[in-house]
């Protein structure tokens, strides 16, 4: 190797570590204020915590409502239930509709394409108040049902983009020898493409269930019961408008950043592949 | 021959007469509907006018002695006065019988404490006519063929005054003779006119007829209030109900004209064409239909529509009128539609060119081949993207506090002195700006990752064989190999910046006094913290929809050109 490339790498490094330092910073301080006692940030930088505590923890899991009910648990369950559901209906309905649009000719594609694309561009503001009432009329309000129903259609579009990327790269040959097989349509696109197309499927998975997961605004709106609340809508009112308890935030943003960032781990080999063959594609 | 030819007309012409024939009948049954509806509610607000008038010239009289022309003019049968004794914030109330006439026998005549059957209901009825302040009228249908109208009404001096008499105004006929000739005629037109043609004259004569009908019917409605024939016949509140008749007149009218000119058919021919894709499309379509495309169209329609206390009026172009020339405030105001603008557009520009350069240089740098842990790099790098954004916002705003704030600490320690960051507008945009930044460089990162990856190595080689530098390299190979593949991400970062409403509402919260909101947040403002515009709210939400479709537009077109070039 040539000292030149050699010094070369050796700057690489440094400057990568010393960016991904800067970048875990905030992420260090939050899990260093998570296990320090008291609600106020300290005026120390140092990112390790002097004394170690999980109290605040032991708070967060351990809240009950005024009627002395079970809180964290109730509220874990809605998140994931609302989260595995949303991901399970979104990635179906995207997949059939991205299948349709990617290997179908029929009247109304090019129009039904845009719309997909033209509604990620509505102002959540513009849909909230009207989907409020439509939530009211159906009662579906403080209904996890609801929400489930809000999150998954909300991600369709943005699924349905990418897995149709991925689905163009599929090759048509191999369901064509599936159809010779005596494979049935469904059996082509379940058989075939799915299997296929697994980092597309594991991005849109993650990317629905981040959705459901991390929002807050909807949540907020149609849920009135704390019993009813996710996981996010509870943190939220953490960081309350008359006082901030900064030590149990921190501990619940831990808490419910983990499973993400486990997700993310897991599924990053395919997030490259699975992300860009649709971005490649358009 | 002729019989074949008949049958064969009938086949031909099943679909499109069976269509108009049924066009006719829901117009004919709607149209019935509303003529027995309003001819009801007619009726009795007719009966309930003549009753109340009746009753007030009794009680006019009453004070000095029925006299007969009175009591004839008034139709009443009987007349009862009950004296008010107690009165509990006008919740509970007692009354005492004072004095009763039967007004067909003016010697009848009841005094002091009678009980009787319907004593209790009358005593009901004067509390009701003094809780409302006004007359309460009831109809009394014990008699089938005789029904009674029961009035009672307060009168100034406390008491109540009831009156019973006939109801004396005939139902007006309905109109029988008009519905069955409009019918008759709709189905001679299903039969005559040309198929195509058929059901839109059908359905055309029945919407007009059903039109004039109810056009007829409001005229004769003798001062009653029009509104409550609407709440009576839809339950919908006030003034729906003329909307709902004709928008669907309206929509039946498009669909029958649809028909003749041959859509329909087509639609149908097609959608048995494509049947399996759409079987396929269907489910999310639906999804899409009712959870966003409908709750989006109302949205729509708010946007002209005033909301004052949990009604909504229409007041046309107003909103974007006041939105559009600024709500008379200047351009340097934070609640100036362009100043808003003009922050969201800067807002956007800066971070998705801040999220490209630094995904862009980080996916450079590691896609080195001779670099080692890339992985580990890459996943630490990631950790913005997968924190959930309103923790990250919440966490920089804390970072960002004046005086706890591990930003001021740092900028202590290195002798520059900790800023106010909310109080002005610059530090309070950088510091959505920075935030914003943290979390999206991450998937820039990724997808220039992917992008780089699909460049093949051969290139670089041919390159280095011709003697490029690595800028050129750069410049010459991988930044236009790159375009078509980032095109459309910086696209779907910029609508996601552009109405990125988390980290502004969270981190500066439109500080300093709405200065860094940009139009989501702005939007927000109006709907939920500035006196409840949802209208303002909506035709705000349709600008930003508006900017979006044509920035995409825009967009698309120079991608479109690059390629070309």
């Amino acid at each position: 190797m040539k000292p030149s490339s050699r010094t070369r790498i050796i700057l690489t490094h440094v400057f990568l570590i010393l960016f991904t330092i800067a970048t875990l910073y905030p992420v260090m301080l939050v899990i260093r204020k998570s296990l320090s006692p008291g609600d106020n940030f300290s005026r120390s930088l140092n990112p390790i915590p002097q004394t170690v505590t999980l109290k605040h923890y032991k708070d967060v899991i351990g809240s009950r409502d005024s009627a002395g009910r079970q809180l964290f648990f109730r509220q874990l369950l809605n998140s994931v239930v609302v989260a595995m559901i949303t991901t399970i209906i979104g990635l179906f309905l995207a997949a059939t509709a991205a299948y349709a649009f990617s290997r179908f000719r029929f009247a109304g594609r090019g129009i039904g394409l845009n719309m997909f694309l033209i509604v990620q561009m509505f102002p959540a503001t513009l849909i909230m108040i009207p989907l409020y009432v439509i939530m009211d009329k159906l009662g579906l309000l403080n209904s996890i049902i609801g929400l489930v129903l809000v999150y998954s259609t909300t991600a369709i579009p943005f699924c349905v983009f990418m897995l149709k990327g991925y689905f163009d790269t599929i090759p048509k040959e191999l369901e064509e020898a599936a159809w010779i097989d005596g494979a049935t349509r469904f059996g082509m696109f379940w058989r075939v493409v799915i299997p296929l197309s697994k980092p597309a499927l594991a991005v849109t998975a993650l990317f629905s269930f981040m959705t459901a997961w991390n929002e807050f605004i909807l949540a907020e709106t149609f849920l009135n019961e704390e019993t009813a609340y996710t996981l996010p809508v509870m943190l939220q009112h953490y960081v309350g408008s008359h006082s901030t308890a900064w030590g149990k935030f921190a501990a619940g943003s831990v808490i419910v950043s983990l499973p993400v960032m486990a997700l993310f781990y897991v599924l990053q080999k395919y997030l490259v592949s699975g992300l860009t063959a649709g971005g490649v594609k358009g | 021959m002729k019989r074949t030819k008949k049958s064969s007309w009938f086949s031909r012409h099943r679909a499109s007469a069976a269509v108009s024939i049924l066009l006719a009948f829901v117009f004919v049954i709607v149209g019935l509907f509303t003529v027995l509806r309003v001819q009801t509610r007619v009726q009795e607000s007719a009966v309930r006018q003549r009753g109340i008038h009746s009753l007030r010239l009794l009680v006019a009289d009453s004070s000095a002695g029925l006299k007969p022309d009175t009591v004839a003019r008034s139709k009443a049968e009987k007349f009862f006065l009950l004296q008010t004794m107690k009165k509990y914030e006008g919740q509970l109330l007692r009354f005492r019988f004072m004095e009763g006439f039967d007004l067909k026998n003016l010697k009848r005549r009841f005094v002091g404490q009678v009980q009787g059957p319907g004593m209790e209901h009358l005593h009901d009825l004067a509390a009701r006519a003094v809780v409302r302040q006004g007359p309460v009228v009831e109809f009394d249908t014990t008699e089938k063929n005789n029904p009674r109208l029961v009035l009672a009404l307060p009168l100034p001096t406390g008491d109540v005054g009831i009156v019973v008499r006939p109801v004396d105004v005939p139902p007006p006929p309905a109109p029988w003779l008009g519905i069955f000739l409009l019918l008759g005629l709709a189905i001679v037109l299903a039969v005559v006119l040309p198929p195509r043609w058929a059901p839109l004259g059908a359905g055309g004569l029945m919407a007009l007829g059903g039109a004039l009908l109810f056009a007829g019917y409001r005229m004769t409605t003798l001062g009653s209030d029009f509104a409550i024939m609407g709440q009576g016949f839809t339950g919908l509140t006030k003034g729906y109900f003329p909307l709902a008749w004709l928008t669907l007149s309206l929509v039946l009218l498009g669909v029958a004209a649809l028909w003749a000119t041959g859509h329909v058919g087509r639609f149908f021919a097609t959608i048995k064409q494509n049947r399996i894709a759409y079987t396929y499309i269907l489910p999310a379509m639906a999804g899409m239909l009712v959870l966003v495309l409908l709750p989006f169209a109302i949205g729509l329609g708010l946007g002209f529509m005033n909301h004052c206390n949990g009604q909504f009026q229409f007041i046309g172009l107003s909103n974007f009128w006041e939105i559009l020339s600024g709500g008379g405030s200047s351009i340097t105001n934070p609640l100036n539609f362009y100043f808003t603008l003009g922050v969201t557009l800067m807002w956007t520009f800066l971070n998705v060119f801040l999220h490209v350069s630094i995904g862009l240089s980080l996916a450079l740098l590691l896609k080195d081949p001779a670099l080692k842990m890339k992985g580990i790099y890459r996943v630490l790098l990631i950790i913005p993207w997968a924190m959930p954004n309103y923790i990250t916002a919440l966490m920089w705003k804390g970072m960002f506090q004046q005086q706890y704030g591990a930003i001021n600490i740092l900028l202590d320690n290195l002798g520059i002195g900790g800023i106010s960051w909310f109080s002005s507008f610059w530090p309070a945009f950088m510091a959505n700006v920075i935030t914003n930044t943290w979390l999206g460089f991450p998937f820039m990162m990724v997808v220039s990752l992917g992008a780089l990856q699909s460049i093949p190595g051969s290139l670089y080689e041919a390159a280095e064989v011709d003697g490029a530098s690595k800028w050129q390299q750069f410049k010459h190979i991988t930044l236009p190999l790159l375009r078509p593949a980032l095109f459309p991400s910086i696209i779907l970062g910029s609508i996601w910046t552009f109405n990125m409403f988390n980290v502004i509402y969270l981190v500066s919260g439109g500080e300093p006094g709405g200065g860094t909101d940009i139009l989501i947040t702005e939007a927000y403002q109006w709907a939920f913290k500035r006196g409840e515009r949802y209208g303002l709210a909506a035709a705000y939400a349709t600008l930003i929809f508006i900017v979006l479709i044509l920035y995409s537009r825009a967009a698309n077109k120079l991608s479109k050109a690059s390629e070309d070039m």
